[in-house]
This record gives C-alpha cells, structure tokens and sequence, in this order.
C-alpha cells in the first residue's frame, strides 16, 4: 500500500513537473525571441541552451510518467488518451526548440520595421500555448471545468492567425526594399512562431474531447 | 466411494469458483482498475479463509427446501448444479450457483416424490426479483454520493483512482470472504453429515472435520477462480455497459450491502419492531445483483451503452439455469438410481430425516491422506504466489535498469 500511495505521489510530481517544464519553455521562448530582435545574441543562446534542457526534461519525464502508468496499471481507461495529451504538450515544447534552433541557424534578417508584429506574434502564440497548461492541469482536478479554460487556446490561436496574416501582408506587400528570397525566409519564421499555437490548439482538441469523457 | 461422491462436490466447487468470482472483482477487473492475476490470487485467499473459519452458518438455508438424505442424491444434485454451471460458464454468461442448486434441489423433492416447501421457494424466488432492483438503486445512489464527493474535494484523478483501487482491493477481499462463507454450503453443505475426519493440529490453530472438508471445496473454488473465471469476469465488467474505476467500486459496495441486508437477522428484526415487514432471509444470487447493479448504473448514465442484446441472453440463463438444473438432477437421479442402483434418497416420513449411507467413522488413514493433501496443497498456494512475487519484482527491476540504461546512453 505504501509502495502504491509513494507510487501515486511520485507520478502526481512528475505530471506537474512536466506541466511546468512546458510553461517554463514557453517563457524562455518569448524572452529568446525578443533578445534576437534585440540583437543579443548572447542572451539567445542562452535562451536556447535553457529550451534544450527543459525539452531534454520533458522527454525524460514524458518516458517516466508513461513507464509509471503503464507498469502499475495507473488510470487504465484514460492512460491512451492521457498520453496522447503528454505527447501533444511535448509536441509544443519540441517545436520551441526546434524554432529557436532554426532562427540561430539560419539567422533571418527582421528588419525592425517590424520587430512589433514579430513579438506581437510570438507573444500570442505564446499566451495561447500556455493557456493550455491550466487546462490540462484541470483535467486531473476540475475536468468539468476544462472546456472554459480552453476557449482562451482557441480565441488566442485565432488571434495569432490574424497577427500572422497581417505579418505576411505587411513582409509581402509594404516592404518593398528587400528581395522575394528574404520575404520568403521571413514568412517560413512567421510559420515557425505560428506553428506552436497550432500544436496548442490539436492538444485542445484532444483534451476536449477528453474532457468530455472524463465527465460523463 | 465417499471419496468418489466428494469429486462431484469438488467440481461444483470449482464450477462455483469459476463462475461467482466474477461477482466479486468481475467490475473491477472489467474496468482494468485490478489486473486479473492480483483479482484471483485475493478471490483464492479469501474465499478459503471466508469458508474455513466462517462456513458452518450457512448450511441450513437451503435445507428447508428439500431435505437431501442419501449421499448418492448429494453426489448426483452436486453434479447436476455443477454440469449446469460449467455450461452456463462455457457461454460466458453470469450464473447463480443458489439457482442451479435450488433446481437441483426441486429436481430431487420431484423424484423422491418430496414436497417442496412454497414458502421457501416463494421467498427464495422473490429475492432474485427484489436483489436486482435494491442493487440497482444502491448503485444509483452510492455513484451519485461517490462524484458528488469527487467534485466537491478536486481531488488529483490519478490520487482518487488510487483509493478507489484500494477500495476495489480491499471490498473486494472481504466480498470474497462472504462468499467463501456463503456459498460452501451449497458445495460442501451436503456431504458434511458423511463426512467425519480427525481434527487436523496446524500449530496455531485446529481444523475440524467440516472445516476440513470446506477447505477442500474452498480450494475447489480458488482453483476454479484461478483456471476459469476470467471469461465470466470480463463478461460483468466491461460487456453490459464500460464501467469506469469509480462506477466499479460502486457496484461490488451495493452488491455487498444487498447480501448483507438479506443475510442480516438483525435487521430484519429491526424491520419487524419498527412496524415493518421482515426482510426475506434468503440466499441471494449475487450473479443477479451484480448485473442489476451495473445496469442501474446504465441506466443513470443515460442507457445509451447498455448492452441490450447480451442482458437478454443474461435474463434467458436466469430463467434455464433452475430448469436445466432441475431436469438434469431428476434424469441424473433416475439413472443412479436404476441403472447404477445408487441410493439417491428417499420420501422424508415423520422421523425419518436420516442419511441412509452409513456415517464413516473417524479413519486415520483417510485423515492422513487428506491431512498431506491440504498440506501439500497449501504450501504448493504459498510457494506460487512468493513465486508470482518475486517474478514481478524481477520485471520491475529489469525495467528500472533498462530505463537508467537508456538515459545513460542518451546522455
């Protein structure tokens, strides 16, 4: 019985471990992307050496909390669903990483006209990704109150479509002094910031549906 | 030959085995809260506790049906319930060992040309109307208490299927021991009055003759819920409507709480003082409750995942399992009694409810035989589940080493 109750509290930590990994990523990759527009490439890269350890963390954690579930047979009729939910919230984690990696390597040149819509952007996409961690945390606690906590991923992911539109109209449209190649290359980073509200929102789905199941 | 006619009541044992584990962690095991093997090995060990130390009460329920008074009729009613039970078992559907028996037992009274006893059987046959019902309505509300409760403590899910998993285990375990206690009566109640061995010394504590005897048909019944119950298991469980962790636990408490009011003298007596009428005192089928209570959840649930098509089948081997019974102990009777000119029993006169084969004696060969063979027994149940233990210990262990090897080469 101890081992089961040490068992359940250990898992309750790492989910809320993990949770907290994504959050904190989510945080690093706003304040990455500013201190690129900023141009301090120092802080970048130590924004991106913080992403990698926190996604490193939530991989790690990810294969615990799957391990524990599975060997103690923990919430057998939700543990595919829960899963899919953790796998979902790594996606985003992966692809903070991955867009972060990606502007060090590829270093695109914004040009400061429009610093604004690149951190209005990243700041949406941002807010609506962490909109989805109460959400999923309510799902262990207050799963009937999860859908109204996920109307902000979508109203905020929404928001990021427009911002991201009016991005790409703005690169296209007004900037006439750079090349197509380089409105190209900032279009695919508009794509990259974008993409995390995107992984946001099929997770909400997901816990939606989840949720709903939860409560019947 | 009394060794003989006991293989009848050990297969009825293991017939009842099969099959009425299923009551007892059949939700649980349904809805995945407790793993099949973790289910049995408790069921095993608790029914044979329940039957040793508390199944002496329990025999004279069903003796006011029908007075069984030769040996041969107990072997061949014992066989008749037990063939009926296998049968029912094989096509998976949940059946009452009570029902097989109080057939049998009809069968039996019709042969000998006994009467039966109507008010027994009216009220026997009223408790499997009204033990349904009241499950169904405890399960509706005990599964309204029990979310009420979730909801108003946010208690972590992971942490509240926790306790209900405990809970499964530990309502479960005494579920088990009440049904050891119960239902070794109709397995071994009958060949008890032939039945007579030395008391066997266990350091601790001693067995008697009948204790000796319910820990054989108990140990029946382990191996019954160990070899066969899992079809029947995954039949309660999952089939009539997917339970979830909590709805299981809510089923195997409202099931217990409807034996409990139809075994409790006390309670009854409660009734009559408070003006009311006494409750029917009456061997439940537990199969019955069980099902009653998982489709009360169905229904609160809102019907729509309600398996309609296998309850027909259920309520269908409800109504064949006494007749079959019945049927086959009448036939089986009228074979042993002619063909093998067994003595199956008799018309009971004023006086003369006696068993007509010979009581044995106290036989010192035969207690030692049977004094080795529990013993074997017994330690050989030991060494398996220490054997079952350390295995998944090993598993673990093995998985925790595998998992510190693959971080250690991802670093």
């Amino acid at each position: 019985m101890a081992l089961l109750t040490r068992t359940t509290k250990d898992l309750i930590l790492r989910i809320n471990e993990f949770f907290d990994n994504i959050e904190l990523g989510l945080i690093v990759f706003r304040e990455g992307i500013k201190s690129y527009l900023e141009k301090d490439m120092e802080a970048f890269r130590n924004h991106i050496q913080k992403v990698e350890t926190l996604e490193n963390n939530a991989d790690r954690l990810q294969r615990e909390i799957e391990n524990e579930m599975i060997t103690h047979s923990i919430l057998p009729q939700h543990r595919e669903e829960v899963f899919n939910l953790i796998e979902g919230l790594d996606e985003i984690i992966d692809s903070v990483k991955r867009s972060l990696n990606e502007i060090d390597l590829e270093r695109p040149e914004i040009p400061a006209s429009l610093n604004k819509d690149f951190i209005s952007l990243t700041e949406t996409s941002a807010v609506c990704a962490e909109e989805l961690i109460p959400a999923a945390r309510a799902y262990f606690r207050a799963p009937f109150t999860v859908r109204e906590k996920l109307l902000k991923v979508y109203y905020f992911e929404s928001e990021t479509d427009k911002i991201s539109m009016n991005t790409k109209r703005r690169i296209f449209q007004e900037l006439k002094d750079i090349d197509l190649a380089h409105k190209a290359h900032l279009r695919y980073i508009v794509h990259h910031i974008e993409g995390i509200s995107d992984e946001a929102q099929k997770a909400a789905d997901l816990l939606s549906a989840m949720a709903i199941k939860i409560v019947m | 030959m009394i060794l003989f006619f006991l293989t009848s009541g050990l297969f009825l044992g293991w017939s009842l085995g099969a099959n009425d584990a299923s009551h007892v962690f059949g939700s649980a095991v349904g809805s995945r809260m407790v793993s099949f093997r973790k289910a049995a090995i408790i069921a095993s060990i608790f029914v044979i506790l329940g039957a040793v130390f508390q199944g002496s009460g329990a025999a004279h329920t069903l003796g006011k049906l029908g007075g069984i008074n030769a040996l041969g009729g107990s072997f061949t009613l014992a066989l008749a319930a037990a063939i009926t039970i296998y049968i029912m078992t094989k096509f998976s559907l949940p059946v009452s060992s009570t029902q097989a028996i109080v057939g049998a037992i009809i069968g039996w009274n019709l042969f000998t040309g006994n009467p039966t006893d109507s008010s027994t059987l009216s009220k026997i046959v009223l408790t499997w109307v009204i033990g349904p019902v009241l499950g169904a309505i405890f399960a509706v509300l005990l599964y309204i208490i029990i979310r009420r409760i979730k909801k108003a403590s946010n208690i972590h899910l992971i942490r509240f299927e926790s306790y209900i998993r405990t809970g499964l285990i530990i309502v479960g375990a005494f579920a088990s021991y009440s049904l050891g206690a119960n239902n070794i009566a109709n397995v071994m109640g009958v060949f008890a009055p032939a039945f007579n061995l030395q008391d066997l010394h266990l350091g601790l504590f001693t067995l008697s003759s009948n204790q000796q005897l319910f820990l054989l048909g108990s140990l029946a019944i382990a191996v019954g819920i160990l070899t066969y119950s899992r079809k029947v298991m995954e039949t309660v469980g999952s089939n009539i409507v997917e339970l979830t962790a909590e709805a299981a636990l809510v089923v195997v408490l409202a099931e217990s709480l409807v034996l409990f009011i139809f075994s409790s003298t006390g309670l009854s007596e409660l009734f009559v003082k408070m003006g009311l009428p006494p409750i029917p005192l009456a061997p439940v089928s537990s199969s019955q409750v069980v099902v009653g209570c998982v489709i009360g959840i169905g229904i609160y649930k809102g019907a729509r995942n309600i398996n309609f098509k296998l309850l027909g089948q259920i309520a269908l081997g409800w109504l064949t399992t006494p007749l079959m019974s019945g049927l086959l102990a009448f036939f089986s009777l009228f074979f042993m009694k002619n063909i093998f000119n067994i003595d199956v029993g008799h018309k009971i006169t004023e006086g003369s409810q006696t068993i007509s084969s010979t009581l044995v004696e106290a036989d010192a060969n035969m207690s030692a035989i049977i004094k080795y063979l529990l013993l074997g027994i017994v330690i050989a149940g030991t060494l398996l589940i220490i054997y079952y233990y350390l295995l998944s210990r090993k598993r673990t262990r093995e998985l925790r080493q595998s998992e510190e090897k693959f971080w250690k080469n991802m670093k």
